[in-house]
């Protein structure tokens, strides 16, 4: 790491974009720390591109601000903005070589031969790109176009990144490898880092800090442990985790509940136990080799899922009971589907009934 | 060779043969007979075409008509290509930047190419008539003289330059908007963040990517730029005194109003010969500046 990072910090504010009378984005503020990787995480059509966009400058804002630094650079072309991007289609130059599409900002900004040879060749050794500098990009693989475009926003010296899903085209093993080559890129260079992504798995492995969006908001910004661990919304607690967190109705655990809650549990703190507070029976068994994912229906119709050993002798149709440490359950408010602090009251008195049987 | 090969040969002569025969009656074969002919005398009434050799090719060097055709063919080429080329590239730039997803107003350019030439001219006659053409109508606003467009020898050329460039520049754009929209916006982006200004954007991306259009037109340009003279016979039947006859006119003209057919085929050899040197010359020289897909 860099003592001081490289990177300048950028935030948004109540940032809003209108295509066609329809709010695609409605009111994101944002912080991204000098020197981080934030992941803007979604569904399709969530808004991250557009968000990504924005920040750029390549698309106008509807309202709001974007800052880098300290200064605003709303109104501020995209190329006076210190950011440089790396494109989905990764936007190769198809009848430029290697050596040109990396220079090509270079060029446009008049850099002298010298220094853009020392650059090139910098960069190229970076990437190991030294023996493709004279190929087309038609004469690339998919993985080696990437490295170019990630070669071409390296030269540009900017203090910025921001990568619109650089990875999607790659096969996964490529994938992971430059999974790693990117984060470990990023943290050489020290520069502030947006990348957008719909792979939870690329988000939660590669940034320090995972913006979750859905239609066009923000539902939670916090580190990938967190928005594992105390999701804020039923839609976070669902997205994330595979399979994700399995919610159901409060009447699971006391029947006469009325409560307007849902709850949350992820597969994996749910336990076979002789007497819990779940009583089920199973439904149907995935078996994924070292684990088994239990599909196992209780009393009252719902599915709860339970992650066992993959060596387990359960099958179909076997009765079981079920119980978790309270601290793993989630509570959400069922109309809002915001997180609630606290479980409801009915629930605490049904969990804290069955602890004796639990030792 | 085995019975089935010897079957795949005669089936490959069978499926060309329509191909062939067409091409080899109306085109090779006319040529071929062309040339020959040029080494002839024409025979009139009781005379019979006899071997001159190079006679017809003497006369020719000496005539004055042919050199001012030619001449005027020159800068009908020179004025046509560039121009129409140039026009239908920036018509095409605009319609793709601003009308986007405009058919209606595509078709408007293209219109010109639908019309017969024919059809071109008449319009173009309306707009040159002295007095009450549309242009001296327009003059006449401003107080300016009637102007004989199509009369004088000075513009005579130029208006059956500006007629060919008006039908070809729709003609040509159609290409250039197809290839531009196979230019991915993302391209557009990587550039704007580089700081690539438009200009920049359109010499070192855009006209490269459409080199093999150029290309394509230009030739077109090239063959059209000795091939489209309908409209002469409509406005100008080459007048007044040849200043806007061309190759192709004249040859029309020496054919079937002279009926000096030999010397007909002698200019006819020499424009097979300008129009192959041409295509060939440009084939060479701008391959080399083309990026294929
Ligand atoms: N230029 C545009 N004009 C109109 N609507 C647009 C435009 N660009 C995006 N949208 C709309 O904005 C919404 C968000 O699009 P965006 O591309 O930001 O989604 P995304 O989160 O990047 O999705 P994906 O993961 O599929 O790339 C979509 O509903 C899309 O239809
Ligand atoms: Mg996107």
């Amino acid at each position: 790491m860099v003592d001081r990072p490289f990177g300048q910090t950028i935030q948004v504010r109540n940032l809003t974009k209108n295509f066609g009378g329809e709010d695609v984005l409605s009111g994101i503020d944002l912080t991204f720390e000098a020197g981080s990787f934030t992941a803007l995480l979604g569904p399709s059509g969530c808004g991250k591109s557009t968000a990504l966009r924005l920040i750029s400058g390549l698309e106008p804002v509807s309202s709001g601000q974007v800052l880098i630094g300290d200064t605003d650079v709303t109104q501020t072309a995209p190329s006076a903005r210190d950011i440089a991007m790396v494109f989905q289609s990764y936007a190769l130059f198809p009848h430029l070589n290697v050596a040109e599409n990396i220079t090509f900002g270079l060029r446009v900004r008049k850099t002298n031969r010298s220094e853009r040879e020392d650059k090139l060749r910098h960069v190229a050794d970076l990437l190991g790109l030294e023996k493709l500098l004279d190929r087309k990009p038609s004469e690339l693989s998919g993985g080696q176009q990437q490295r170019v475009a990630l070669g071409r926003a390296i030269v540009s010296g900017k203090s910025i990144f921001l990568m619109d899903e650089p990875l999607s085209n790659l096969d996964a093993k490529l994938r992971a490898e430059m999974r790693e080559e990117i984060r470990a890129l990023q943290q050489k260079l020290g520069v502030t880092m947006i990348y957008v992504t719909h792979d939870q798995v690329e988000a939660v492995t590669m940034a320090d800090q995972v913006v979750l969006m859905n239609q066009g908001r923000v539902e939670q910004c916090a580190t990938p442990r967190d928005l594992y661990e105390t999701p804020a919304t039923l839609f976070a607690a669902k997205f994330i985790g595979t399979p994700p967190m399995v919610t159901f109705s409060t009447r699971v655990l006391a029947p006469d509940s009325t409560s307007n809650v849902t709850l949350g549990l992820r597969p994996e703190a749910v336990q076979i136990v002789s007497e819990g507070p779940i009583t089920a029976m199973i439904d149907h068994i995935e078996y994924l080799g070292a684990d088994a994912m239990l599909a196992c229906a209780t009393a009252n119709g719902e599915t709860v899922l339970c992650r066992a050993s993959g060596s387990t002798r359960m099958t179909k149709g076997d009765p079981v009971s079920l119980s978790f440490a309270p601290a793993d359950l989630h509570a959400f408010a069922a109309d809002s589907g915001q997180r609630l602090q606290h479980i409801p009251p009915e629930i605490e008195a049904a969990l804290s009934f069955q602890k004796p049987g639990l030792q | 060779m085995t019975n089935s090969a010897r079957l795949q040969w005669v089936y490959a002569w069978l499926l060309l043969s329509p191909a062939l025969v067409l091409l080899v009656t109306f085109t090779h074969y006319p040529a071929i007979k062309s040339i020959i002919a040029s080494f002839y005398s024409t025979a009139r009434g009781k005379r019979q075409s006899v071997y001159i050799g190079l006679d017809n090719y003497h006369t020719l060097v000496a005539d004055p008509v042919f050199w001012k055709v030619l001449s005027n063919n020159f800068w009908y080429a020179v004025w046509t290509i560039p121009l129409s080329i140039a026009l239908s590239l920036i018509m095409a730039l605009w319609v793709n930047e601003k009308l986007r997803g405009l058919a209606f107003l595509r078709m408007a350019y293209f219109t010109p190419t639908v019309l017969p030439l024919i059809a071109v001219a008449n319009i173009w006659l309306f707009f040159y008539t002295p007095g009450f053409g549309l242009i001296d109508q327009i003059r006449g606003l401003f107080d300016l003289p009637e102007q004989n467009w199509m009369g004088s020898p000075n513009t005579a050329l130029y208006t059956m330059i500006a007629v060919a460039i008006w039908k070809e520049a729709g003609f040509f754009m159609i290409f250039y908007l197809a290839a531009l929209q196979t230019i991915p916006p993302s391209l557009r982006d990587a550039a704007a963040i580089e700081g690539a200004s438009k200009v920049y954007f359109f010499r070192r991306v855009v006209f490269p990517l459409l080199m093999p259009t150029t290309l394509f037109v230009s030739i077109n340009a090239v063959i059209n730029s000795f091939r489209l003279v309908d409209h002469i016979f409509v406005m100008t039947e080459g007048g007044p005194n040849n200043a806007s006859s061309l190759l192709l006119f004249y040859i029309y003209e020496t054919a079937f109003k002279y009926w000096d057919t030999a010397y007909a085929a002698t200019l006819t050899t020499v424009l097979l010969m300008i129009l192959t040197v041409l295509a060939i010359g440009q084939f060479f020289f701008l391959d080399k500046r083309v990026h294929y897909k």
